[in-house]
């Protein structure tokens, strides 16, 4: 089933997404290591090994030759309000769940920013959500794709 | 909160049940409601659809079991994983106070919501003076 994504495209280059660090050197910096620690102890203290708590939810990144994919796992959120952003090479996933115990309602807000390589052909990004996890499509640009090029030799 | 109490995770392992598997099985996170004729729990179960859940109750214990039944696509490169393959599992021990033939349950979006009825006898029972 589509997810309603609220496409905002926009191009902001001293945005650093605050990614979980993709361990590829240049883009390791002090706040990714920062983040990591305090992920690792979040989940480390409570015990609940990759579940949703605080905001915080668990992102897995994915690449095949045609797509980059980002999983989330999301149960129970309100459909209608998974957000999905792309700003230049980061992908930000918003999602809320209404909870109510007796008479009284509360909602629980999930933000996450992710980093994604860049040659994503925005126009063209897709998401789905099913049985809680929120996966999303990111096309890579024709140009990024690995292509064969063959050279004949005289 | 004295029949809530009755209601503790249970201490066993997948190893004690001699569940082998790939890894061992995690508790998925969950909430008990107590209302006046039933608990309502619900389970907190990303990726299980309904072929990969069981729901078992046996000797006073509630067993929930969960597999992510998604595939994923072959000839994908794992960038970053932080979700884990291993299944979910959820023991609560009630001990008789849930009466077991009555429980509902309903599986959306990854959320497991059941409805556990009292058991007659953990009914608050209104006794009458005359």
């Amino acid at each position: 089933m589509a997810v309603t994504m609220r496409f905002i495209h926009y191009t902001h280059p001293n945005v650093r997404g605050i990614a979980p660090a993709t361990f590829s050197g240049d883009r390791y910096s002090r706040a990714d290591i920062e983040k990591q620690i305090d992920w690792l102890f979040g989940t480390a203290l409570t015990g609940f090994e990759g579940s949703a708590r605080d905001g915080q939810f668990p992102v897995d990144l994915y690449e095949d030759k045609d797509n980059t994919y980002v999983r989330a796992e999301l149960p129970g959120v309100d459909r209608g309000a998974i957000g999905v952003e792309i700003v230049d090479g980061s992908l930000s996933i918003q999602a809320s769940r209404k909870g109510k115990s007796g008479e009284t309602e509360s909602t629980v807000s999930f933000s996450r920013v992710v980093s994604i390589p860049d040659e994503v052909q925005a126009d063209k990004v897709s998401a789905s959500y099913e049985n809680g996890v929120l996966t999303v499509t990111l096309p890579r640009k024709e140009e990024a794709k690995p292509k064969k090029i063959s050279v004949s030799v005289n | 909160m004295s029949l809530l109490s009755t209601l503790i995770p249970s201490l066993s392992r997948s190893g004690a049940n001699g569940e082998g598997g790939p890894a061992p099985a995690r508790r998925p996170r969950y909430e008990i409601e107590e209302t006046e004729a039933a608990y309502g729990l619900t389970v907190f179960l990303p990726g299980v659809a309904k072929d990969g859940l069981e729901i078992t109750d046996e000797d006073g214990q509630l067993r929930i079991a969960g597999r992510r039944t998604a595939k994923l696509p072959e000839g994908l490169t794992a960038l970053h994983v932080e979700s884990s393959d291993a299944a979910f599992e959820l023991v609560l021990s009630h001990d008789g106070s849930v009466d077991a033939g009555k429980i509902s349950a309903e599986l959306k979006d990854g959320v497991l919501h059941l409805t556990l009825a009292k058991a007659e006898s953990a009914k608050p029972r209104k006794i009458s003076v005359n």
